[in-house]
């Protein structure tokens, strides 16, 4: 019976820890969210003025912009899965769940690579228009987040593979897909803001 | 014991969800997703009826992923990460929302098209936003034109456009130098009268091709023209 409390105290202590790291890491969360609301802004204000090139309606591709969506929420899905396997402590699963975001991940980057390389060779560099360059700021930005989740994922992947789960690991991957599902929202509002309105 | 665990469980449950909640969260999601697509693409409804659904759409979804994925509201209490959360959306709220009509009022606010030529010309300003304003540009030849006592001269200047004509004054009576004949007058170059004081010159450019005529507008004897060539 002793040596249950003592295991229960400790769980109580890890749970304290745990919420602790999560509030911190979600304080960071919020105020990477106010710079992609300023980001925002500036697009909302700068992005009429082409200096007589080329619109955001003449660039964007919707069905593009669509799959980059349906690739990324179900990314976020994958990784919500991960993270009841990792809570359950089933590590292959959390391999095979995360291991999918990771994909899927890569696989979002490659198509926004790609939309990119495509304006870039056409000549619709951020130095062309205060349009264009909102355009970069504020997707790029995005970009740049999945670019470091992607590395962060997998590394610690690497680390759950080599080492398996543990109390440490399960809190990594738990600040790990919170910083997912974040970038998530964000792309909702990138989706909305800069490629449906350009429609509108 | 078994209590204890069972409620351990269930906490864990409803802070982090189950494998129910997630599918359906994502069901939500593809659902939030494909109505706002739908109606852009097929344009259902347009203009600011539709900025808004689509707006409100997105509204919903991150709504959906804040209680779905995130888990917001279900952590520990006193709910500091809620709390944050709201304080963050207001500042972005004065942010994004302050941006846009500020800078909208601006664009409102600016000045009609023909005074920003004017200020353009006046100022040699003769590029903005990468088109040409028609404004003069560098350093071109300087006439002079002097009024004594009712006396212009010369009363004839020939220039090429872009030259700069000063107007000086050497007398004590005051002097409103005006374009075209007496009394309906005309600008010229966006020019309507010139105001002249003893001692000092005042310099327009000629930026318009064209003969004209001027006049001292209290004392309409006193005249000259100028002919500028492009």
């Amino acid at each position: 019976m002793a040596h249950m409390v003592t295991a229960l105290e400790k769980s109580h202590e890890e749970k304290v820890a745990t919420d602790r790291v999560m509030f911190g890491f979600w304080v960071y969360l919020m105020t990477d969210l106010l710079m992609f609301a300023i980001l925002f802004a500036v697009y909302a204000v700068l992005h009429g003025n082409t200096m007589g090139g080329p619109s955001d309606r003449d660039l964007f591709s919707l069905p593009l912009a669509l799959g980059e969506t349906l690739i990324l929420l179900t990314s976020s899905f994958t990784c919500g899965l991960g993270m009841i396997a990792a809570r359950l402590g089933k590590k292959n699963q959390v391999l095979v769940w995360f291991g999918l975001t990771f994909v899927l991940g890569l696989m979002f980057l490659g198509l926004e690579f790609r939309e990119f390389a495509e304006f870039i060779h056409e000549g619709h560099t951020l130095t062309v228009n205060a349009f264009l360059s909102s355009f970069f700021a504020l997707v790029g930005t995005h970009g740049l987040h999945i670019t470091s989740g992607l590395i962060w994922l997998g590394v610690t992947l690497a680390f759950v593979w080599a080492r398996g789960l543990n109390a440490h690991m399960v809190r990594k991957l738990a600040l790990l897909s919170l910083f997912w599902h974040f970038l998530d929202i964000v792309w909702i509002f990138i989706f909305t803001i800069v490629y449906l309105r350009a429609f509108v | 014991m078994n209590q204890s665990t069972h409620d351990t469980a269930s906490h864990s449950k409803r802070e982090h969800g189950t494998t129910r909640s997630y599918v359906f969260g994502f069901i939500l999601s593809l659902v939030f997703t494909a109505i706002p697509y739908y109606l852009v693409v097929n344009k259902t409804v347009t203009g600011t009826l539709l900025l808004a659904t689509i707006l409100g759409f997105a509204f919903l979804q991150m709504a959906v992923q804040m209680f779905y994925f995130l888990h917001l509201g279900r952590g520990p209490k006193p709910l500091y990460n809620v709390g944050f959360f709201v304080g963050t959306f207001g500042a972005i709220l004065v942010v994004v929302v302050g941006s846009i009509f500020i800078m909208s009022h601006l664009h409102h606010n600016m000045m009609p098209a023909e005074k920003t030529m004017k200020l353009a010309e006046d100022e040699g300003i003769h590029q903005i936003h990468g088109q040409k304003t028609g404004a003069c540009e560098g350093v071109h030849a300087n006439h002079k034109i002097t009024i004594r006592n009712g006396i212009v001269s010369p009363a004839f200047v020939e220039a090429r456009l872009c030259d700069t004509l000063t107007f000086y004054k050497e007398d004590d009576v005051d002097r409103e130098i005006t374009f075209g004949s007496h009394p309906n007058h005309g600008t010229y170059a966006g020019e309507t009268e010139l105001t002249l004081h003893k001692g000092r010159g005042k310099m327009i450019t000629l930026g318009q091709p064209g003969t004209y005529q001027f006049h001292d507008h209290l004392n309409p004897g006193t005249a000259g023209y100028f002919t500028v060539t492009p």
